[in-house]
């Protein structure tokens, strides 16, 4: 049987590019002799010619006669077939799927994301121009430091009043994962029943959540919508008049045996009603006591954690007071040009390792980002004026540093939070950063970086966004049965 | 011809090479193998049947892969190459470095090369890019190219960017005679499962952790056999304890190739949930010992066996559950005939076909006209901005150190080996200790011509 040559003129394949579409690989006449385009290649010499006639001794099926009407070929090996080992069907490369797993970008949805990159980039420009201000004596540091503080404060506000919708947050994605082990864990156990634990937490939830809105426990039992916060378990300790102290420890556990717990403490539900009328009852005196014991729950954890708050404050507070001189002369004997070219590196640090990606769950995000910028404005501080040299004035510093701290430990959480909670306001805040950025270095620089500064952000904000989906062209991803399969396995233990 | 991975390794690169040398041997062709040097053995080997091996010492960096070192092969290679007058050279396996080189620098000195790539490689993975490039490198100059099944080809084509009318499909044999079917060591109580494969990620050990605790709970009377190590043997002991299943789960560690076919008869069901493949031969061994075949359908595995051998599911651990389920009742209500199925594949497969459509090949590619310098560099300069460039670099200073071998060691000056005689009794193994270096990999560099 002959070598199959199927085009007059061999041409090497150039891979599939999404930028042609015309040459479509997958189409099935392709095989046959359209031309194909040659990426970078000269057009490959003929192939060997294939033998004409074979030379086979043995009696095997390859060297049958050709049948007019051949059977259509099939991609099967174990099937001896009348074509020639290198024959190129028409259903060649079929299978073959491009782009798959690409999704197109949205172009306003690329701007509204940029923001959180473009609120970053104006703090750190409104420190550096507070910091210049500082530096030409334009602005007293006390001032630029009591500003800050004054604005801190006004954050710590308005996130502390949103403490408990964030708390939720990160209570109901750790409960969620939970909930996800033990149910899979149950599952692992006792077979059929895998799936009942997660179900029945779910129905229950939603059942405390309508009586707790619409009922008569709770003053404020009504303002939190259904969460499993806090664990059954604490609500079981109260029920027992317990202090409500004991350890949340596996929930799934706990609340499998609570409904019969309950239902013996309170009595409404008789021994003959059925499983899930007693689950619906206790929900409804559970959540009363829920309701109840949420709410003293919810402000003894306010006020350990103000008293937290103010505690921590007052000790960074004094700890950067006292350490104000050591900061001080730390890198005074450091040249200008080193000072200027470390800060410049640690702002381009901070800026590059910072997680713009986190939401409101994530307590520390960036270490590595906070850290430079925090040095960096210890670096900074040694080239501030200082007046009077016996005893050192060392004000300045202490409020540069205090800045530091608010503007790239304190702010970029209460940024986190802003976004989460209001669209608007996220988009407001950004506007006024980059008019304040823009204002700080007017003010310092000159009135045309400023302006230079807000059409970069405009610019960057639109161009990059644009460039990104320009660049989705050049995408070609190629998939096709060849491709290690990813198991589909339901995890049923950890 | 050129090819990869040999023995003592195991695999199944290793095993085609020396099946395919020894069906070459006696159709007339004189065949060598070259690959690196194993702890236990360098230098040259003659293995029964008269087959010499070479195993030239190198240093092998990751699994009996050596390290690519692009011209360091090429002086001891030209010995062997005039030696034992060469005229094709056939690389196996697309991770040898060794089969690449051996292309590089037989298309250097001007001989016809082959290449039988047996793997399937993805496109997105950072190693799975580098080694594309490299394929490309040498398949930019090769006369002819195998795969083993059309999935694979279709992979390899799309790597290399070749012209798909010169990749042939060959697919992999078994020797039926080695996996005939055994009635009566299969328990005729209950049902045997039988898994052999190495215990790595890609051949599914993951699902196979997950699937095992659930059929063993759907169909009390099962037992499993699983056969083979690596790193997540450990994962399948940890469930086995988990869920108290060893005295219905029997691990037997890693099998030798002779003794599979003992292993597979004491089962029923052959289940193989690997997540990719090009060919499977082991799914071929084990429908030819009347195992029922359950399998994932990935890579070239719809290929490769008929439906009523197979019961096929997707990589999924429920979907398996439920195939393997499936096979069970087929095979309790006897619905499949097992016992049919060895005649059944040794009429499908065997290697005196694979030897005869490879010869095919050789005929094909030993008529083409040879191929110049300037012709070569241009076709490594297509292969990309920046590679082709360093191709052609490549290729210049090979070319260059092929101008000073022959300079330095003038071609009249090389002995030419002897031809074992054909019919000859039997020597037994002679080995020439030459070579100290106690490396591996391999690259076997058979020879066809010569018809005596």
């Amino acid at each position: 049987m002959p070598l199959h040559m199927p085009a007059p003129t061999p041409h090497r394949l150039s891979p599939p590019r999404l930028t042609t579409p015309t040459t479509d690989i997958t189409n099935p006449a392709w095989a046959q002799q359209n031309p194909l385009p040659i990426d970078h290649r000269p057009p490959r010499a003929p192939s060997p010619r294939p033998p004409t006639n074979t030379t086979t001794t043995n009696a095997s099926s390859s060297s049958a006669p050709r049948i007019k009407k051949r059977k259509p070929w099939r991609k099967l090996l174990w099937v001896k077939q009348d074509y020639p080992d290198n024959w190129v069907d028409p259903t060649f490369l079929s299978q073959l799927q491009r782009n798959i797993n690409v999704h197109p970008y949205d172009f306003y949805s690329l701007v509204a994301d940029s923001t959180v990159i473009v609120q970053h980039l104006s703090s750190v420009v409104i420190f550096v121009t507070s910091f210049i201000a500082m530096f030409k004596e334009r602005v007293s540091p006390v001032s630029v430091a009591l500003v800050s503080t004054a604005l801190t404060v006004a954050g710590w506000v308005v996130w502390d009043m949103g403490w408990e919708k964030r708390e939720k947050v990160v209570r109901g994605i750790r409960e969620h994962r939970r909930r996800g082990n033990g149910s899979g864990s149950g599952g692992g156990v006792n077979g059929s029943g895998g799936v009942s634990p997660g179900v029945g937490l779910g129905l229950e939830m939603s059942g405390r959540g309508e009586s707790g809105g619409g009922g008569s426990g709770g003053d404020g039992g009504s303002y939190f919508p259904p969460c499993p916060s806090p664990p059954p378990s604490q609500e079981r300790g109260a029920a027992d008049g317990s202090s409500g102290a004991s350890a949340p420890d596996s929930p799934v556990k706990k609340h499998r045996t609570d409904p019969l717990d309950a239902g013996d403490n309170t009595s409404t539900s008789t021994a003959t009603t059925t499983t899930t009328a007693s689950t619906t009852t206790t929900a409804d005196a559970e959540a009363d006591r829920k309701s109840q014991d949420e709410q003293s729950y919810i402000l003894r954890e306010q006020r350990s954690r103000r008293l937290k708050t103010a505690k921590s404050t007052l000790l960074i507070y004094f700890t950067l007071l006292g350490l104000s001189p050591i900061l001080r002369s730390l890198t005074g004997s450091i040249t200008d040009d080193s000072i200027w070219a470390i800060a410049t590196w640690l702002f381009l640090a901070n800026t590059l390792s910072f997680d713009y990606g986190s939401g409101v769950e994530v307590k520390f995000p960036a270490s590595l980002s906070t850290n430079a910028a925090i040095t960096s404005s210890v670096v900074l501080a040694s080239r501030l004026p200082s007046e009077g040299d016996l005893p050192p004035n060392t004000a300045h510093v202490f409020s540069l540093i205090l800045t530091s701290i608010q503007v790239f430990g304190l702010f970029p959480v209460f940024r986190r939070y802003l976004k989460h909670v209001s669209w608007g306001l996220h988009v407001c805040l950004t506007v006024v950063l980059v008019l304040g950025a823009a204002g700080g270095l007017g003010a310092v620089v000159g009135w045309g970086w400023a302006v230079v500064w807000v059409l970069g952000v405009v610019g960057g904000m639109g161009g990059c966004g644009w460039w990104l989906i320009g660049l989705q062209k050049y995408k070609n991803e190629i998939h096709g049965p060849w491709d290690p399969a990813r198991p589909v396995i339901r995890r049923q233990w950890e | 011809m050129t090819s990869d991975f040999f023995y003592p390794q195991p695999g199944g690169v290793e095993s085609h090479i020396y099946q395919l040398a020894t069906k070459l041997r006696d159709r007339g062709h004189k065949v060598i193998i070259i690959t690196h040097s194993y702890q236990t053995r360098h230098g040259v080997r003659y293995l029964t049947n008269g087959l010499k091996v070479y195993y030239v010492p190198f240093f092998v960096i990751y699994r009996e892969s050596t390290f690519p070192t692009v011209f360091s092969f090429f002086p001891i290679f030209r010995n062997i190459i005039i030696r034992e007058n060469i005229e094709i050279v056939h690389g196996h396996a697309s991770m040898s470095s060794l089969c690449h080189e051996a292309i590089l620098h037989a298309r250097t000195m001007g001989l016809r090369t082959c290449f039988t790539d047996h793997s399937l490689f993805g496109f997105s993975d950072a190693g799975s890019i580098l080694a594309n490039k490299l394929l490309k490198f040498t398949l930019s100059d090769v006369d002819h190219v195998i795969c083993v099944s059309h999935t694979c080809k279709e992979n390899t084509v799309l790597r290399a960017a070749l012209d798909p009318s010169m990749v042939s499909v060959i697919p992999n044999a078994v020797v039926a005679e080695n996996f005939k079917p055994d009635p009566n060591a299969a328990s005729k109580t209950h049902i045997t499962i039988v898994v052999i494969s190495r215990l790595f990620y890609n051949k599914g050990t993951d699902l196979l952790v997950a699937a095992i605790p659930r059929i063993c709970e759907l169909h009390p009377s099962v037992h499993f056999i699983i056969a083979g190590s690596g790193p997540k043997a450990i994962d399948l002991e940890q469930m086995l304890e988990k869920h108290m299943l060893q005295d219905r789960v029997s691990m037997l560690g890693p099998v030798r190739h002779e003794e599979v076919r003992d292993v597979m008869v004491r089962g029923h069901i052959y289940l193989h949930p690997s997540l990719t493949e090009a060919f499977g031969t082991v799914l071929v061994e084990a429908a030819s010992c009347g195992l029922y075949v359950v399998c994932t359908r990935v890579g070239g595995i719809p290929e490769v066996l008929p439906s009523h051998m197979t019961v096929f599911a997707r990589p999924e651990e429920d979907d398996l559950v439920n195939a393997t389920s499936r096979a069970i009742k087929e095979i309790r209500m006897g619905r499949v005939r097992t016992d049919k199925f060895h005649e059944q594949v040794k009429s499908m497969y065997s290697w005196t076909d694979v030897a005869e459509r490879t010869e095919r090949v050789y005929e094909g590619i030993c008529r083409g006209e040879r191929v110049g310098l300037m012709e070569r560099l241009k076709r490594y300069y297509g292969c990309g901005v920046w590679a082709g460039k360093l191709f052609v670099l490549c290729v210049v200073v090979d070319y260059l150190i092929w101008v000073l071998l022959e300079f330095l060691f003038p071609r009249s000056n090389i002995d030419i080996a002897r031809g074992w005689p054909r019919k000859a009794t039997r020597i037994g193994e002679g080995s020439t200790r030459r070579d100290r270096s106690r490396r591996r990999e391999e690259v076997l560099v058979e020879e066809e011509n010569v018809r005596n």
